[in-house]
C-alpha cells in the first residue's frame, strides 16, 4: 500500500508539472494512450506510465503488455534524459529495452527539454521578489551541491587508488612468505655452523 | 448458497424476503448518496482511493476498450477509465440506484468528463447488454449488496467478450486476529456514530458493517467466480485482507 501511495504522490507531482508546463503536453501528444513500462531492477517492480492527453497515470506492480518496456537500475534512470546515450547504455547492459524505442525516446526527449521557470510559478504565491530570491538561492545551492559532490567523488576515487598502491597483492604476500622461510632456513643453518665451530 | 435455495436472503444480519432486499439496499443508498464520497474518505481514512488505484492498474484497460463500471456509484473508477479508453472507447457507469447515478453524473460532468461515458440504471443480475459486448467489467464495493450474486456473476460472464476480464473489489475477511478485533470494534462502534454525525444516518452504516460480515470470504468468492465460468480466477488481499481484489477471465 505504501508503494501505491508513493505512486499516487508521484502521479500528482507529474500532473502538477504538466499543468505548469504546457510544452510537455505538446511534446507527448504523439504518444498519448501508449503505455511505457519501467522495471526498476533494484526494487524488482514494474511501473507503468500512461499519458492520456490530459493527464499522466502511473501504476505500480504493472503486469500488462506495454508498448515499450524499460528495465534499468535506479542510478541509470536519470541518464535516460539524454536520448543519445540509450544505445550506449544498452550495450553496457545497464538498460534493457523491449518494444517501441520511439516511445522511450519521446518521453526522454520531452522531459529533457523541460525548462521550468520556478520563479514564475512561485511568484503567484509569494510575489515576484521573494520568488526570484528563492529561485536564485536554490539554483546556487544545487550548483554548489553538485560541485561538492563531484569534488568528493574525485577525492574519494583518488584516495582509493592511492590505497590500492599501499595494499599488497596476494602474490606479493606469497613471495614475502617464501623469502621469510628462506631467511629462517639460512639463519638455522648459520646457527648450526656457529655451534659446530664453537664445539671444536 | 443459502440465497439460491430459499426465498429469503440476508440484509446485513437480518433475514429478509429476496424481493425486498433490492429496495432495502436502494433505501440505504438513497440515504447516503449525497455524502457518499466524504463518508468513504472518512471511514477508510482515504485508503479506498489506493484500493481503487490497484483495481485500475489490474484492469488492463486500454484505448478503445468498452468498460462497464458496475455499481459504479459516484464514478471514481469511471473517471479514470474514461481517460484510459480515450475517444474511441466507452465507459458505462451502471448502478441500480438512481440517486447514486445522479451524484456520479454530476461529479463526472464537473470534471469535464462527458464524451465517452454513458449512465445506465441496471440490475447486475440481468445486465441489459448483448453477449460478448464488453472488454472489462469492474464492480467495486457493490457485489455484497446484490441479492443473487451467482446470477450476477453469470450475467457478467455472458456480456464479457472472450479475452475480457472481471474485477471484483470488495470487503473481505482478514486472517490477522488482532486486526480483526480492531476492525470489528471500529465497524460496530465508531462507524455508525460517524454515519450519524456526518450523514445523519447510523442505520445505513450499521448495515454496511453487517453486510461486510455476511459477504463470502476470498476463497468462496473465487469459487463462485469459477462456477460462473471465469477462468484463471485469482485474488489479491489488501490492507491485511480487509479488502480483496478478485480477478477472472473469460476465454
Amino acid at each position: 500500500m505504501l508503494t501505491t501511495l508513493a505512486c499516487a504522490a508521484i502521479e500528482n507531482a507529474l500532473n502538477l508539472l504538466l499543468n505548469k508546463e504546457p510544452s510537455l503536453k505538446q511534446a507527448l501528444e504523439q504518444v498519448k494512450h501508449q503505455t511505457l513500462a519501467v522495471e526498476i531492477r533494484d526494487w524488482h517492480t514494474t511501473y507503468a506510465l500512461i499519458f492520456t492527453g490530459k493527464q499522466f497515470m502511473l501504476f505500480n506492480n504493472y503486469q500488462e503488455q506495454a508498448k515499450c518496456k524499460i528495465s534499468a537500475h535506479l542510478e541509470t534512470l536519470p541518464k535516460l534524459k539524454d536520448p543519445s546515450v540509450m544505445t550506449q547504455l544498452i550495450r553496457l547492459d545497464k538498460l534493457d529495452l523491449e518494444g517501441d524505442l520511439h516511445l522511450a525516446q519521446a518521453y526522454s526527449g520531452a522531459f529533457a527539454k523541460l525548462d521550468i521557470d520556478w520563479a514564475e510559478h512561485l511568484s503567484a504565491y509569494i510575489g515576484d521578489g521573494p520568488a526570484q530570491f528563492i529561485a536564485e538561492k536554490s539554483q546556487q545551492t544545487i550548483t554548489s551541491l553538485s560541485k561538492n559532490t563531484t569534488t568528493f567523488a574525485d577525492t574519494f576515487t583518488q584516495l582509493m587508488q592511492n590505497e590500492l598502491k599501499v595494499a599488497i597483492h596476494p602474490l606479493e604476500l606469497q613471495q614475502f612468505k617464501q623469502h621469510t622461510r628462506a631467511i629462517k632456513q639460512h639463519a638455522a643453518q648459520l646457527e648450526q655452523r656457529i655451534e659446530q665451530l664453537l664445539n671444536r | 448458497m443459502k440465497e439460491s435455495q430459499h426465498n429469503t436472503t440476508d440484509f446485513g444480519y437480518k433475514t429478509v424476503d429476496r424481493e425486498a432486499k433490492a429496495s432495502m439496499v436502494a433505501d440505504v443508498f438513497h440515504s447516503v448518496a449525497a455524502k457518499y464520497d466524504i463518508m468513504n474518505d472518512l471511514m477508510s481514512f482515504g485508503i479506498h482511493r489506493l484500493w481503487k488505484r490497484q483495481a485500475i492498474a489490474c484492469a488492463g484497460v486500454r484505448k478503445g476498450h468498452r468498460v462497464l463500471d458496475l455499481a459504479g456509484g459516484t464514478g471514481d473508477l469511471t473517471a479514470k477509465f474514461s481517460q484510459l479508453v480515450g475517444d474511441t472507447g466507452q465507459v458505462i457507469l451502471g448502478d441500480i440506484n438512481d440517486s447514486m447515478l445522479k451524484v456520479g453524473r454530476d461529479k463526472l460532468r464537473d470534471l469535464g468528463l462527458v464524451s465517452n461515458i454513458e449512465y445506465v440504471q441496471m440490475n447486475a443480475e440481468a445486465l441489459p447488454f448483448p453477449d460478448n459486448s464488453v472488454d472489462v467489467i469492474t464492480i467495486a464495493f457493490g457485489l455484497r449488496n446484490v441479492t443473487d450474486k451467482d446470477a450476477a456473476l453469470r450475467s457478467m460472464y455472458r456480456i464479457l467478450k472472450p479475452g475480457g476480464r472481471l474485477l471484483v473489489l470488495e470487503f473481505s475477511k482478514t486472517d490477522n486476529e488482532a486486526l480483526s478485533k480492531l476492525y470489528d470494534f471500529y465497524s460496530f462502534n465508531i462507524l455508525p456514530n460517524m454515519g450519524k454525525l456526518v450523514a445523519n444516518d447510523s442505520e445505513s452504516y450499521r448495515y454496511l458493517a453487517e453486510s461486510i460480515r455476511m459477504h463470502p470470504d476470498q476463497e468462496t468468492l473465487k469459487g463462485m467466480m469459477e462456477d460462473a465460468g471465469f477462468e484463471q480466477a485469482t485474488y489479491q488481499n489488501m490492507t491485511g485482507g480487509i479488502v480483496a481484489l478478485h480477478r477472472g477471465f473469460k476465454y
